[in-house]
């Protein structure tokens, strides 16, 4: 993120970026981008699923959220360097493009709602209780998710 | 007939016009492909490091694989619907392209190795989940099921590339 502001700053460093140097830079590191989605997302979607009640249904909700807890933030640190990475190769550009202010909007709103209500869903104390709110709970969080990636594939209109 | 005969009928024919040129279509598989490899990329993931012992410990490791094995198939069958369509969307570009059959040959090589697992030391699983740590050849085969995913990804996103 620093980087990007700086860069923003000093529109004269932009060319040394590695990214903006070398062509081949900028898809090793979206290479990592994806596999750090699918880590980040796709641990959440096992979560989600396991809220809708139709994956690893025997087992304790708390406890699934806990252990996938750890994947969880590592997926989050790989988008959250290499994320502001490919944007500091274009700072300027990527500001101006809708599907990437949506994309941050909705990353934003997805985080959120997964520190609040998915994290209020996934308490001890509610392990024996009926799946109930939490269904549409676990729905309203793959649809962001979903949103998060569709926007930012519409980025560089794939 | 061969295969670069075959990359030239297939490109002129109406369907694969179609995908090139019409607006949505190539952009929507794309998206399709990449959005499911999101949505079950994290099954593949932990589901590995299930048997390396490092996710999920709580869940017996056949509890884990049993529960991801239906979305993981239904994830590759759109996976390589999506896939073989986006190909027949222009098939003398992709099959003159070095980074699309790597691509094909790794993911050839993650099917093969998952049956080798699958068919192998998974098949006695019973007799090692309790145990403290899955056998080697298990952590084997689960680790390289990860490396080799994680090159198809960077392969895969190659393809545009070269």
């Amino acid at each position: 993120m620093l980087l990007a502001y700086i860069l923003q700053a000093h529109p004269e460093a932009l060319p040394l970026n590695p990214i903006a140097r070398w062509e081949w830079v900028f898809p090793v590191v979206e290479s990592i981008h994806i596999c750090g989605f699918a880590l980040l997302v796709g641990s959440i979607v096992i979560l989600d699923f396991r809220l809708l009640g139709i994956c690893l249904r025997g087992q304790p909700i708390s406890r699934i959220a806990k252990e996938l807890a750890p994947w969880i933030w590592a997926g989050l640190a790989l988008q959250l360097t290499t994320g502001p990475y490919l944007f500091s190769g274009d700072p300027h550009e990527y500001v101006q493009i809708a599907a990437f202010r949506k994309k941050m909007l909705f990353f934003a709103l997805a985080l959120i709602f997964h520190f609040t209500v998915i994290r209020a869903a996934t308490r001890p104390a509610a392990d024996s209780a009926p799946l109930g709110w939490r269904r549409p709970a676990a729905l309203v969080s793959l649809g962001l998710w979903f949103c998060v990636l569709l926007a930012g594939l519409w980025i560089g209109n794939l | 007939m061969s295969f670069m005969k075959f990359c030239q009928w297939l490109s002129e024919t109406q369907f694969s016009h179609h995908l090139r040129e019409a607006p949505y279509d190539f952009p929507v598989l794309i998206i399709i492909h990449i959005i499911t490899i999101g949505l079950s990329g994290g099954m593949v993931v932990i589901g590995n490091l299930r048997v390396l012992g490092r996710a999920l410990r709580s869940v017996p490791v056949s509890q884990v694989i049993e529960a991801f094995r239906p979305w993981k198939w239904i994830a590759f069958a759109i996976l390589l619907v999506s896939g073989t369509l986006l190909a027949a969307a222009d098939p003398i570009e992709y099959g003159t392209n070095i980074m699309f059959w790597i691509s094909n040959a790794l993911l050839l090589i993650v099917g093969v190795n998952a049956m080798v697992f699958r068919f192998g030391v998974y098949r006695r699983v019973a007799e090692w989940e309790n145990a403290a740590e899955a056998p080697p050849a298990a952590r084997r085969w689960a680790g390289v099921s990860l490396v080799l995913w994680i090159v198809l990804i960077f392969a895969g996103r190659a393809i545009a590339f070269f």
